[in-house]
């Protein structure tokens, strides 16, 4: 179902569960790997996709289309991650190293990378970068989005998103060069 | 030599961690429904008048409920209290007279809380004949010869 079929049959009250249930479907693989590529736990990703969903079923209805509705869930889904690791560091009192260290180690008990040791260095090098830099990174690397949709979701200039992306791939690869054997 | 990293060279995966458990993204979505639906459950618990109020109203309303109780227990604490004051008084009064004298001397002198000869200068009591006979058992010139003949030292007794 396209976006805008969704969004028509929303605001019908009648039709509104179907509507969100669709949108719900269509974007929920994207939204839970977004989040979950920036918290690594399963569990947190789970409670912050469904956060985010909450959010936009609240707030679907005053949706003014000035985005696409995909970049919209991808800022909320955005705005629920950086959160959401903000609140770790200041509820747990950790400097930043220590968060990075506790997902870092989460990481490398993760089974889909035991046993691949670069993709174990490249995730570990990933997780070094700032957190919305490591969102830059996750944005185009993975997800492959442009930077024009970038700047949407990030409400950062195409220019400032290009030289963050450089130099995090720069940061990456020069990790990964210095910790190797 | 080794080859340095090149991120462009490297296999890229589009979901480097584990995958989430099976079936999951079949229960999202009934998950996110049952989170977004109304909870007419709770609200059925409550008195018709009540749901006339907003949630807050129903708030404030509850928390002036109980601040009534607090103080209407604290008034009628209070009205019980009262009246057997004066008996308590009375009763600790007459407690204190019927304490042998011996031992009330005896009691003042192990205590830290000594008597000093102003304190006696001082005594209000001390032109009162009723207080002199009741307490020294001496006429008023025999206590204030005796009050004449002390040093000017503090006495204790």
């Amino acid at each position: 179902m396209e976006d805008q079929e969704i969004l028509l049959k929303f605001q019908d009250p009648a039709a509104r569960n179907v509507a969100f249930n669709q949108l719900v479907r269509k974007y929920q693989t994207k939204v839970y790997w977004h989040v979950r590529k920036m918290v690594i736990d399963h569990e947190d990703a789970d409670d912050l996709t469904q956060d985010v969903f909450i959010k936009v079923w609240k707030h679907l209805e005053n949706f003014r289309q000035d985005a696409s509705l995909y970049t919209w869930i991808y800022r909320i889904a955005t705005n629920e991650c950086l959160n959401f690791l903000s609140s770790k560091r200041r509820k747990f009192f950790l400097p930043l190293n220590d968060v990075g260290a506790e997902l870092a180690a989460k990481v490398e008990a993760d089974p889909a990378i035991a046993g691949d040791e670069i993709e174990l260095k490249l995730q570990k090098a990933i997780l070094q970068l700032p957190d919305k830099q490591r969102l830059v990174f996750n944005l185009r690397y993975y997800d492959e989005m442009p930077y024009e949709q970038m700047a949407e979701v990030t409400g950062t200039s195409v220019g400032a998103l290009k030289a963050s992306y450089h130099h995090a791939a720069k940061k990456i690869e020069q990790y990964i060069n210095t910790h190797s054997d | 030599m080794k080859t340095p990293f090149r991120l462009d060279d490297h296999p890229r995966r589009t979901s480097p961690l584990a995958p989430p458990p099976d079936g999951y993204f079949e229960r999202l979505p009934r998950q996110v429904m049952e989170r977004v639906q109304p909870v007419p459950a709770a609200e059925g618990a409550l008195p018709g008048w009540l749901l006339a109020f907003s949630r807050p109203m129903r708030t404030a309303l509850a928390s002036v409920v109980l601040l009534g109780g607090f103080a209407t227990s604290f008034f009628l604490s209070q009205q019980i209290v009262s009246p057997q004051q004066p008996v308590a008084d009375s009763s600790a009064a007459l407690a204190l007279a019927n304490v042998p004298r011996t031992e009330m001397v005896q009691y003042l002198l192990a205590s830290d809380q000594r008597v000093t000869l102003p304190d006696l200068a001082e005594l209000p009591g001390t032109a009162d004949q009723t207080v002199t006979d009741s307490f020294l058992q001496a006429s008023s010139a025999e206590v204030q010869d005796i009050l004449d003949e002390q040093p000017t030292d503090d006495l204790y007794l």
